[in-house]
């Protein structure tokens, strides 16, 4: 029990549940358990331990994997006949069938938990095999339980022919202390990942691998990241990139590992530049090759940074370079003008005789002024390939066949 | 407390008691109070189609949880007491949501007649053509003219499939009329248009017996409640001495004993014994009901009272009468007893009163989107924010990612103390909210570009128009209840809007 507790931290109060409700191996399971949560907050992480602390017979159907009913079905067999037998099943009675099949060889009154993840897709699917699920209990004579684990709350979930309601377990997210706490017991990963990295000598490496420096560095960085993200996963990428940045000045022996305020200072720009890149996964080539940057370690740190906006930039400065001909570049900013543009416009923007019209030209562009930004957040507008071609031409200026180029 | 058990084999009857009344919650589908009329009116529809031979057919209509397929097994239960149900009668029992098509329901119903045999490779040409050789495969087999057969068809709704033909219904009740063999077909649904429903010619031939089932006819839904609490959470004394099998005998004569006097005096054996469970659902578990003998008499006294004592508690009178205002479903209520059971143990021997009042509160009052809000990090909670300003502003129209950026932006502009993040990690949070369903995208169909279905997938997603799918007081609840919001936010949701 203890052993369950530490394994996954912070998350007592559902564990606590999880076991209760599944209780003890000769007692029935309960119909149905709904668990929601935010990504990233440890639901299947306390549900596959919990059962595998029970030592319950489990099956785990990933509805992304099992995009069919029938996949989901046979994989359900396959969960529960213990040699290999592919057995074909195309509907919801034979399942059921194969299930009573299944339950009436065994004298046991076995619990068997079916485990749902990613349950939301579900719902794509035809709506009764949701509500059989949900009341799979009633249609076999087994101690069987089925969970559905999603990301959304059950209200999402709505069937027009109404359902056995489950009992639902919400997972919070972590609260900042909580993801404190959950990635300080990474501490071993983090050090080890960083020696991996740099030839460090024993000294230094000793002192690094101090908890106190790592615990100052996470509270520098909770309280830069915790605002925009409360994904563990992504935080804990993110922490993994900047504490071998934070350690830096202490292994080149500029800063000591003791002096607190020099460090901070030292690594809230490097945050603030990282948060830049928060779920965006830019950076992660750039670590892996160790040897090319233990080199350049004296620019390394400003190199490090300007490779990443480069990157971040790599997709503008890819279509900004990208060369098109002549003609293509005016098609290019025709299609804008097009799209951008009401039509009826077109006609005091491009038509050569306008004579007044030149000065409600200026009127209109100031007006245009106001109303831009009402225009750009609306996206482009859908034209038609004539209009296309007549501003094409408009702006062009110079008479070429269609067909050329 | 607990005094009353002695110190050392409580781990033990803990959890004999718990793992009774977790059998007795779930598998417990046979016992059925009140109805009296509409019970006896089943039963005595079933019993004319097995002793005399006539045909019927019935609806029984109620709302989901009021019990409907309890009362059906009740009645075949009582009926299997009185006649001699295997070789008078055959049951069918098909349910929509796994018969979903005529085809595999057939299958199904050869293989409830046991003639997967008789009809072998034979191909038929019709669905009518089947069932009546299944029909004459019955009668040529029995010695006697025809067994009688009860046709069970559980969500009755889901077999009158729209646009399809509804060819299994027309035939069973095209059955009823032509008396080629007494039977009897028995509809549960928890529609009350589903007459509508039918086909014409399907519906002439049904006999219009409607039975209604609806919960709390003659009774307080919170008194109700106080009734099946007791019923569902106590102990029969009487499994101290006798085992399983006898109890059931004895129970068919006394459940007409009015429920009211039982409560009074539980101390008496006799009456607790309603509180048993079938022994045919010990069966179907597979437990061994005399494991549950070695209960001892004065700690199931014991535990009894404690059961009558919950009743009478205060605080849990007044949150089962907040059930009463949610719901009446028996299931969601046997749901939360089962919470409440699950809990007990060594170290909490007794049924807590403020878990019970807890769980109901949970059940009734999920305010599952107020969470999920809460969980957002304050990015996305000020997306969503900005969101609701801008729809604010222009009377609900929908808004697109731009548009949520512009108002964000002018947000941050006016308060320099908020951190500010790139574009696309602002996109990414936007998606975030996306995949929670916290925003949903605009169906195409009354977009402003008239183009059709294409508008969804030719837009750029930055472009998709969006609607907030939460509604405006969650959104308050959960800034509100919110903790480490900023002030700034809290101040933005509330005052501005510029």
């Amino acid at each position: 029990m203890k052993e369950l507790l530490n394994k996954v931290p912070c998350r007592e109060k559902q564990l606590n549940t999880l076991l209760d409700l599944f209780g003890e191996y000769d007692e029935p399971l309960p119909y149905s358990i709904f668990i929601s949560g935010s990504m990233a907050t440890g639901k299947t992480l306390c549900l596959t331990n919990v059962l595998d602390y029970l030592r319950y017979k489990h099956i785990t159907i990933d509805c992304i994997e099992c995009y069919s009913p029938k996949i989901i079905f046979e994989t359900i067999l396959a969960g529960l006949q213990d040699d290999d037998v592919e057995t074909k099943c195309e509907t919801l009675s034979d399942l059921t069938n194969y299930i009573n099949k299944f339950g009436d060889d065994k004298i046991t009154y076995e619990p068997i938990i079916i485990i749902f993840d990613r349950a939301e897709r579900l719902r794509t699917m035809d709506q009764t095999l949701m509500c059989t699920f949900l009341r799979l209990r009633e249609f076999c004579n087994l101690n069987i339980c089925t969970v559905f684990v999603t990301h959304l709350a059950y209200d999402n979930f709505y069937f027009k022919i109404g359902a056995l309601e489950p009992i639902q377990i919400f997972f919070p997210n972590y609260t900042r202390d909580e993801l404190f706490k959950i990635i300080i017991l990474n501490h071993k990963t983090f050090i080890d990942q960083m020696l991996s990295q740099h030839k460090i000598e024993e000294d230094i490496s000793n002192e690094l691998a101090e908890k106190q420096l790592f615990a100052n560095f996470l509270n520098a960085f909770l309280t830069v990241f915790y605002r925009p993200c409360r994904d563990l996963l992504e935080l804990q990428h993110m922490a993994q990139i900047n504490f071998i940045k934070y350690c830096e000045p202490i292994i080149r022996e500029e800063i000591k590992a003791s002096d607190v305020d020099r460090l901070w200072r030292h690594i809230t720009p490097v945050l603030k530049s990282s948060l830049a890149h928060l779920y965006l996964r830019i950076s992660e080539g750039k670590p892996v090759s160790p040897s090319k940057e233990n080199k350049t370690e004296l620019h390394k740190l400003y190199n490090f940074e300007n490779s990443l906006k480069e990157e971040l930039m790599s997709t503008k400065t890819f279509a900004q370079s990208f060369e098109l001909p002549y003609y293509a570049k005016f098609l290019l900013i025709a299609a804008y003008l097009a799209s951008y543009n009401p039509p009826k416009e077109d006609k005091r923007l491009f038509m050569k005789n306008h004579g007044k019209q030149r000065k409600r030209l200026q009127q209109v562009k100031a007006k245009a002024k106001v109303t831009e930004k009402l225009t750009t957040q609306l996206g482009p507008k859908v034209f038609t390939l004539d209009r296309l071609l007549a501003i094409f031409y408009a702006i062009l200026e110079e008479k070429i066949g269609l067909t050329s180029n | 407390m607990c005094e009353t058990y002695d110190t050392e084999p409580l781990a033990l009857k803990i959890k004999l008691i718990r793992k009774y009344l977790k059998i007795k919650i779930l598998e417990d589908n046979v016992q059925f109070q009140d109805h009296e009329i509409e019970r006896n009116h089943v039963h005595d529809l079933i019993k004319r189609v097995i002793s005399h031979g006539e045909s019927h057919s019935a609806l029984i209509i109620g709302p989901r949880g009021c019990g409907k397929t309890t009362l059906i097994n009740t009645v075949l239960e009582q009926l299997e007491s009185e006649l001699d149900l295997e070789s008078d009668c055959l049951i069918v029992k098909l349910n929509g949501l796994l018969h979903q098509d005529d085809k595999i329901a057939l299958k199904s119903i050869t293989a409830q007649m046991q003639l997967e045999n008789a009809v072998g490779d034979r191909v038929f040409g019709t669905f009518a053509e089947n069932l009546s050789f299944l029909l004459s495969c019955l009668q040529s087999g029995a010695d006697r003219s025809c067994k009688s057969m009860i046709f069970i068809l559980e969500e009755f709704d889901l077999f009158c499939h729209s646009g399809r033909t509804q060819t299994l219904l027309y035939n069973l009740f095209d059955i009823t009329h032509n008396k080629q063999a007494p039977m009897c077909v028995l509809g549960i649904t928890n529609r009350l248009d589903v007459m509508e429903m039918l086909e014409k010619r399907v519906k002439s031939r049904f006999s219009h017996r409607h039975i209604f089932l609806f919960p709390n006819d003659n009774i307080k839904p919170v008194d109700n409640y106080k009734v099946r609490l007791i019923q569902l959470l106590s102990v029969p004394l009487s499994l101290t001495r006798k085992c399983g099998g006898t109890t059931k005998k004895k129970r068919g004569g006394r459940r007409k004993s009015v429920v009211t006097e039982e409560e009074m005096d539980v101390e008496l054996n006799d009456d607790t014994i309603q509180y048993a469970v079938p022994a045919k659902v010990f069966t179907r578990c597979k437990v061994d009901p005399k494991q549950f003998q070695e209960f001892d008499e004065n700690s199931l006294v014991y535990w009894n009272s404690h059961i009558l004592s919950l009743v009478e508690n205060k605080d849990i009178a007044n949150a089962l009468e907040k059930l009463c205002y949610f719901t009446v479903n028996e299931q969601i209520f046997r749901n939360i007893l089962f919470q409440v059971v699950s809990r007990l143990n060594e170290t909490s021997p007794h049924i807590d009163v403020a878990g019970f009042v807890t769980t109901i509160d949970n059940t009734v009052g999920q305010e599952h989107r107020v969470k999920v809000l809460q969980s957002l990090s304050i990015l996305e909670l000020s997306l969503v924010i900005a969101m609701k300003q801008g729809m604010d502003i222009f009377d609900g129209q929908p808004m697109n990612f731009e548009m949520v950026l512009h108002r964000y932006k002018k947000f941050v502009d006016k308060n320099s103390s908020t951190q500010t993040v790139p574009r696309p990690v602002i996109l990414k949070a936007f998606e975030h909210l996306q995949e929670l369903e916290v925003i949903m995208p605009v169906r195409s169909t009354d977009s402003i570009y008239n183009t059709g279905d294409t508008t969804t997938s030719g837009v750029q997603k930055e472009y998709k128009l969006y609607t907030l799918a939460v509604p405006e007081y969650d959104l308050k609840e959960a800034v509100k209840t919110s903790k480490s919001l900023p002030t700034e936010i809290t101040f933005w949701f509330n005052n501005e809007i510029f």
